[in-house]
């Protein structure tokens, strides 16, 4: 086991675990304990002003008790072992085994896991953060006279927690970190701006941005003074990596969490193992993807991390899952129940979900193009998992004319239609692939840290 | 631990201000799938928030301040964890500011006593009520339901003297109602339900009281909503009136262009290029003026308080009068870079009513949007396209309903041609006319 040095209250804390949760299984046929700590460093430096800040901390324990229907949970603010040792008891205290569906502990495992880096934020002082950062903002800033304000905004996530029920023992820590960048310019119909999101799991060596990014960035924003509004309507059109990554995400992302398939919201669950889009479609999940946004070891229900096939050659295999939602509905599990924090309660979430990488080279994607439409940078989506509707809404996309991308921009793009009817348009998949970092909510809630990404696909969809 | 946070911070020499917030909270959750409660939950938290400020000025150069944060666990050092903060605040250097001092807090409810006994049993019993509420709707059967009931207290104090706290409670409700078309069959919890097309209303509620729910009324128009979604036709080409009421009107006032815009921190950033005193659109306004308050003293409001992060205290600010900009809201430093007042957080959005009968509003042929995927406007520029999940086609008497498709279009030139309603709503966080005629926007499919 390798020993990252937990904090010394949730190292105190961890054990006692075992106890704490054999006496709860005295009474239940399940329990479990999830000790949570989050917390980080964000600093931002722009034309006007610099700030460092402290990322909002929070640190708590989770003690969880299925009585064979329900989860019970009590969420305790920090790692005192009398408040956690009288909650246990408590959480317990009015409860007594129901007959209904057995949760299993899984397999014996233990283990301590830790992000690898290169370049841990740790081993850099805040300064000689706080000077990269002023480095970039620089480079950003002098790309063009016309940038008006130039932002770069650094954040490092770490996420500590240790996770026990009878069979397991296990600990973690992982590192994130996120750099976005924007630039803002000003012409006679107002500012607009383009922006670039870099990060991953793991250290500063994956924050390394060169010069051309930085003009491309500024580049678009400059273009963006003379965008159009789109003609609506129905386009072929090419997305770049983080487009796709947006529209799978929003589509057998959400739309396969299982316990959207309990609660009779999703559309999916009636489609295991039907085709629902062009062979060319594969979808995975996985949260043990090296350096991936929303990766990790093991989930917050004590699952190990591994992939999920999704959609192979166009056919729905399965969901991803929380531990709930599978012993619920008699699913294997995956390594997908994640909370926003030790407040909340854990659901079927979205790690690293991609499209696989093909292998018809971009060029040739764009080459099959007459008319249509470049979409290169997703700016929100939502999801639809009942109606399989998409919104994705793209911050700009550039006109494709007889197989080239030209210099007309429009502003924003949205893109709407019926998931299978989108993916059953991909007619191409290209060979480049990139993963993007964001967060992702459960509707309007529940943030956690997610990537999604893929290659360029050539498709069909309604823009606007 | 707040009064030796306090004596730690009273004794350092470093700082030019400190503030020091304890926040408290309790809260009970409640998550229920067909047929069964999946979850029922109790959290505590008990953390507290300092914030230092520290003159940063170098010899011979300008005055330049800095700002730090730390969030000490119980039982850490304090005087360490100052140290980190005042690390931080050391490391910048912007123009300087000052903190808020001690002043007259005003009297907004926010407090449900309703909630604070028994939250749980509270949350039980108005899953039963929505159940109840359900139960009598005809064609549709609850799916899911999440019921989230806190108390959070806080107490603020700083270095000039500010000593005060409040508390409030807080509901967040998720629900989903779903109906279907064709035959019977058996579903996993032993009741009938139909296979064949089936469609979902979704629900998300955030208020501060249990009376401002009204389970039975919004059950009923959703249960509305979900019925007409199996009948939805095809969206609709469309260029002209389009009308959004209810929480489709409150999802657009909230969705940040107004917030983002009538910001201090946006204008001093230069992603707003509002004036003060001048007119908020570009083009010429054809419908009612906009008159828009930042609201904080909105009785039970989602967003309201007593004071904000910083110690500023709630008012109800003038942002915009007659369509053009009356003040900037503004926290401490931004309020100080532009030589403007310290107004705080932007809290509840209000809208002045205006003088038409939201019925007349419907006259002629138009668009009606009930439901969004989500409404998302870009901040800077107010540009949208946003997805609808339920509209309706307005001809004369005829209302079809219709799903899908686009609604197209700039947040500001919208508002600069848009009729209001004299009746009004509170939806937690907008509070205003309870409907609102775009008289020039674009459904596309």
């Amino acid at each position: 086991m390798t020993q990252f040095g937990l904090p010394p209250g949730m190292a105190r804390l961890r054990s006692h675990l075992g106890v704490i949760v054999s006496g709860m299984e005295r009474a239940v046929p399940y329990a479990a304990a999830l000790l949570s700590e989050r917390g980080g460093l964000a600093i931002r430096v722009d034309s006007r002003e610099e700030r460092i800040e402290e990322l909002p901390r929070t640190a708590g324990t989770v003690l969880t008790a299925y009585d064979g229907r329900t989860l019970h949970e009590a969420g305790v603010g920090g790692f005192d072992l009398g408040p956690v040792e009288r909650a246990a008891v408590s959480l317990v205290k009015p409860l007594s085994p129901v007959a209904g569906p057995a949760i299993d502990p899984g397999p014996e495992r233990v283990g301590d896991f830790v992000t690898p880096m290169e370049v841990p934020p740790a081993s850099l002082s805040t300064q000689e953060k706080l000077d990269r950062c002023r480095d970039v903002q620089s480079r950003l800033r002098r790309m063009d006279g016309r940038v008006i304000n130039a932002v770069v905004s650094y954040r490092e996530m770490t996420e500590i927690s240790a996770f026990a029920n009878r069979t397991a023992d296990l600990a973690q820590q992982v590192q994130r970190v996120g750099m976005n960048l924007s630039a803002f310019v000003e012409g006679p119909d107002g500012v607009r701006y383009n922006y670039a999101l870099y990060g991953g799991t793991g250290g500063w060596e994956l924050l390394d941005i060169s010069d051309e990014e930085l003009a491309k960035l500024v580049g678009v924003a400059i273009e963006l003074l003379a965008a159009q509004r789109i003609e609506p309507g129905e386009y072929t059109i090419v997305a770049a990596p983080w487009v796709t990554g947006t529209l799978v995400h929003e589509s057998f992302g959400h739309g396969v969490e299982t316990d959207m398939f309990l609660k009779e919201r999703a559309r999916a669950s009636e489609h295991v193992g039907q085709r629902i889009g062009s062979p060319l479609v594969n979808i995975w999940d996985d949260p043990s993807y090296p350096r991936g946004f929303g990766s990790y070891f093991f989930d917050d229900e004590g699952m190990l991390a591994g992939p999920t096939q999704i959609v192979e050659d166009g056919i729905f295999r399965r969901g991803i899952t929380d531990l709930y939602s599978a012993t619920a509905l008699g699913l294997p599990r995956t390594a997908n129940g994640r909370r926003q924090d030790y407040t909340r309660k854990a659901y079927a979430r979205m790690t690293n979900t991609a499209f696989a990488r093909g292998a018809t080279p971009v060029s040739e994607l764009f080459s099959r193009v007459e008319d249509g439409i470049y979409l290169e940078m997703w700016y929100s989506g939502m999801e639809d998992p009942k109606g399989w509707g998409i919104q994705v809404t793209c911050h700009y996309g550039h006109e494709i004319r007889h197989g080239r991308v030209t210099e007309k921009i429009y502003a924003p793009v949205g893109i709407t239609g019926y998931v299978p009817d989108v993916l059953a348009s991909v007619s191409g998949v290209g060979d480049e692939w990139g993963l993007d970092t964001g967060s992702c909510g459960k509707g309007h809630k529940e943030w956690v840290r997610v990537s999604a990404g893929g290659p360029h696909l050539l498709m069909k969809a309604r823009l606007g | 631990m707040f009064d030796a946070i306090t004596d730690a911070l009273r004794k350092r020499t470093d700082l030019l201000g400190w503030t020091l917030r304890q926040v408290t909270r309790r809260g009970s959750q409640l998550y229920a799938v067909p047929g069964a409660v999946e979850s029922v939950r109790d959290v505590t938290e008990d953390r507290y928030v300092i914030d230092v400020l520290r003159d940063t000025t170098v010899p011979g150069g300008p005055p330049s301040a800095g700002a730090g944060n730390v969030t000490p666990l119980p039982g850490a050092d304090i005087d360490a964890a100052i140290d980190a903060a005042s690390l931080h605040a050391g490391l910048v250097h912007n123009p300087p500011y000052g903190l808020p001092g001690p002043a007259s807090l005003p009297g907004v409810p926010l407090l449900d006593e309703a909630l604070c006994g028994d939250m749980a049993g509270a949350l039980a019993a108005a899953h039963r009520r929505l159940v109840d509420a359900v139960t009598g709707e005809a064609g549709v059967r609850l799916a899911a339901a999440e019921f989230f009931a806190e108390e959070k207290s806080v107490r603020l104090r700083n270095s000039r003297g500010i000593d005060a706290t409040q508390r409030g409670t807080s509901l967040e409700l998720e629900w989903v109602l779903l109906a279907r078309n064709g035959r019977a069959i058996s579903d996993r919890s032993g009741g009938d339900r139909s296979s064949g097309d089936e469609v979902e209303s979704y629900v998300q509620m955030r208020r501060r009281r249990l009376a401002d729910l009204h389970l039975r009324e919004v059950a009923a128009e959703r249960a509305g909503w979900a019925r007409d979604l199996l009948a939805a036709q095809a969206p609709p080409h469309h260029a002209g009136p389009v009308i959004l009421a209810g929480s489709a009107l409150a999802e657009f006032m909230d969705c940040g262009v107004i917030q983002n815009l009538g910001s201090a921190a946006a204008k001093f950033a230069k992603s707003s290029t509002w004036e003060l005193g001048e007119p908020v659109f570009r083009e010429p306004v054809r419908g009612d003026p906009l008159t828009v308050w930042a609201n904080r003293q909105a009785p039970y409001g989602a967003a309201s308080d007593l004071f904000d992060a910083e110690g500023i205290p709630s008012q109800r600010l003038l942002l915009i009068d007659d369509n053009r900009l009356a003040a900037f809201s503004a926290g401490q430093r931004h309020a100080a870079y532009l030589r403007i007042p310290a107004t705080g957080e932007f809290g509840v959005i209000e809208v002045a009513p205006g003088r038409t009968a939201a019925a007349d509003l419907r006259q002629g042929d138009l668009v009606e949007i009930a439901a969004f995927s989500s409404f998302e406007a870009d901040d800077v520029t107010g540009d949208f396209a946003s997805e609808i999940r339920l509209g309706y086609t307005v001809t004369g008497r005829r209302r079809v309903p219709f799903k899908g498709g686009l609604l197209i279009g700039n947040y500001l030139s919208a508002l600069a041609d848009a009729t209001w309603s004299r009746e009004t709503d509170f939806h937690g966080t907008y509070l205003g006319p309870a409907a609102v005629r775009f008289q020039s926007l674009t459904v596309a499919p």
